[in-house]
């Protein structure tokens, strides 16, 4: 724990305020390296990415959430885990190219559009597929849409079956249902997944690499950028001011919700 | 006076795959009666109880509540609550809003929500536990929860799947207790299915033996515990003496029978029974008294010979264990030691005609 986990986040703090020398850098204590960040378009560039980020958790959980809902109700008990393996199957295939395959799809003359011409819903194609803040965010709901699904799936199969028999008896609707019962009763998972999602939403570089334009940079990408820059510190303080951010978010979560009492496991 | 029915069943079946888990059960359960469904594990009494909450539909059948055939209805458009088997709470809510949970959804306001959730804790035994969440309570407190769950409903049935089997003996006896003055004040008809006898009998104002998806016998408690007219009733209900044999002789006052060559008279109850029919006698192993026997071959005809094979002293009485001539053995309670009466002696059985109950299938 302390050599993986602590020691290099350690790490990435004290070499955030070194020196940038020509290919490395040296000891030091300054803080240009966050003035670079605080002071150009970078410090804009996070806050959209983590702005799009959260769409991405609030897509993957009206999308997800349900999924996950109705494999727990309405699919048979053995074959519940087989369903839930349909969706490792993505995996499988490399990331880069997972992610490169959605180009073709959402592009200007790619299959989506193509098929709203064909139905003669859409007169000229969209552009705002690819190559845009909109096109990271569908990559990002993509790639992690499993991730919300595997997460509450799991908080769901927790929920005893006797639950499901009470509610038949009282005359719990549909609505009631999901804000009484499958909101506070997964809860834990929806955290989980929406951290999951949020964290590589604005931390992972592919994405905006391959499906992202001007304006859809995250801190991911400038982190990369700074290394291909070979301005290393630079790269440790937006690691840095990221980890921070996220630590302040979960703070602030933790005061608004309590996380304490939402994570505490049912009994 | 005849109360009404509550409940009605009629030819109620319900199988899965080719085995009957309901096999044409008639039943009838009067208004403000406590009636037991009792019977070994697997035998179809849960089946029946959710049979008419409405969680299984049966093949065939009708089932009628309150004079309104329910066949078709969901559970909760049916006038029953449900106090399901463990502690079927809503792990996330207080006890408040576990109890008033179903006034919320038919959108009654607050405080007279409020108002009634009270009153049904203090009916129920949960006076000052209001904010506890269900994993702080113990689990006699959490079945107290079900209970008013369901209770302030004001539904006219309460069924109950296995209410106590999740609690320490000593807490099942006096929540039996509760549930009958419970039931007693909220004047409905509480159905409690259980496969504990003792639960059983302390509770029921009737009780019905269900097994293998068939109903054996109902009756009061007395009834049932007493005079079982099936053999099923008397095994079940811990009944070890259990003779064989046929009847060889009868009039309007006795029987005879013969178990094996032994002849046993026993008093003919109205029994429906003829010359040469299969039978088979149980008696209550309190009712046989023990003595040595010092005159063989004396051969009274409401007595028979043995040998004690076992001597076990349990506390409260002392249980011997006679080999009959025809390897059968019977159990003999006596609530103190029968002086010598020892291992391995010869001693003959005597009861009164009464005694012996004939169970003809």
């Amino acid at each position: 724990m302390i050599i993986f986990f602590v020691l290099p986040l350690l790490l990435t703090v004290v070499w955030s305020v070194f020196e940038r020398t020509m290919f490395w850098m040296e000891p030091a204590f300054t803080l240009f390296s966050y003035e670079n960040f605080f002071f150009s378009s970078r410090l804009e560039n996070f806050l959209s990415s983590m702005f799009h980020s959260s769409i991405s958790v609030v897509c993957a959980f009206f999308i997800g959430f349900p999924i996950a809902i109705f494999i727990r109700r309405r699919v048979r008990k053995v074959a519940q885990h087989r369903v839930m393996l349909l969706f490792i199957l993505p995996f499988m295939v490399s990331e880069i190219i997972r992610i490169f395959a959605l180009r073709p799809i959402l592009s200007r003359n790619g299959v989506v559009n193509s098929f709203l011409m064909d139905m003669n819903l859409i007169e000229s194609p969209f552009s705002i597929f690819v190559f845009t803040p909109t096109g990271v965010i569908i990559g990002e709901i993509v790639s992690f849409l499993p991730f919300m699904i595997f997460s509450t799936f799991l908080a769901l199969e927790a929920i005893p079956n006797y639950i499901f028999e009470v509610c038949a008896d009282l005359g719990v609707n549909r609505r009631r249902m999901f804000k009484d019962m499958f909101l506070p009763l997964a809860a834990p998972g929806l955290f989980a997944g929406s951290v999951f999602i949020f964290v590589n939403g604005i931390g992972i570089a592919l994405i905006p690499t391959i499906l992202g334009g001007p304006g859809s940079v995250n801190a991911g990408l400038i982190a990369t950028q700074a290394i291909i820059a070979l301005d290393f510190p630079l790269a440790m303080a937006v690691s840095a001011i990221m980890m921070f951010t996220l630590m302040g978010l979960l703070y602030l979560g933790h005061r608004l919700f309590n996380l304490t009492k939402l994570l505490e496991p049912i009994s | 006076m005849k109360k009404n029915n509550a409940i009605e069943l009629k030819n109620l079946i319900k199988t899965y795959g080719d085995v009957y888990a309901l096999n044409d059960v008639d039943l009838n359960i009067s208004d403000g009666e406590y009636f037991v469904l009792l019977g070994p594990s697997g035998g179809g009494k849960t089946t029946l109880l959710r049979s008419i909450g409405g969680f299984i539909r049966p093949d065939s059948g009708s089932i009628v509540i309150k004079g309104k055939n329910v066949n078709n209805l969901p559970p909760d458009k049916r006038p029953t609550s449900m106090v399901f088997q463990g502690f079927a709470l809503f792990p996330h809510m207080d006890v408040v809003q576990n109890i008033g949970y179903g006034l919320k959804l038919q959108s009654i306001e607050k405080n007279i929500i409020d108002e009634k959730v009270n009153k049904m804790m203090d009916l129920v035994g949960l006076t000052g536990l209001h904010n506890r969440k269900p994993h702080e309570l113990s689990g006699g407190q959490q079945q107290r929860v079900q209970l008013a769950r369901a209770l302030i409903l004001e539904n006219d049935v309460l069924l109950l799947d296995e209410p106590l089997s999740a609690l320490d003996a000593q807490l099942r006896k006096d929540m039996c207790i509760e549930l009958k003055r419970l039931q007693k004040t909220v004047g409905i008809s509480f159905v409690h299915v259980t496969h504990n006898q003792e639960e059983a009998m302390s509770v029921a104002d009737r009780i019905a033996i269900i097994a293998d998806g068939k109903m054996i016998e109902e009756g009061t408690p007395q009834e049932i515990y007493n005079k079982p007219k099936k053999q099923f009733t008397a095994e079940f209900l811990g009944e070890k003496n259990i003779l064989i044999g046929k009847v060889h002789n009868l009039n309007k006052s006795k029987i005879i029978l013969d178990i094996n060559n032994d002849k046993i008279e026993i008093a003919n109850n109205n029994y429906n029974v003829s010359k040469n029919q299969g039978v088979s006698v149980s008696i209550k192993s309190e009712s046989i008294q023990i003595k040595k026997n010092v005159k063989p071959k004396t051969n009274e005809k409401n007595s028979i010979f043995g040998k004690v094979t076992e001597i076990t002293f349990l506390g409260q009485f002392v249980r011997y264990l006679v080999l009959l001539s025809n390897d059968q053995e019977i159990q003999v309670r006596s609530s103190e030691e029968v002086a010598n009466v020892k291992l391995n002696d010869q001693v003959i059985l005597n009861w009164k005609l009464d005694d012996f109950i004939l169970h003809n299938e």
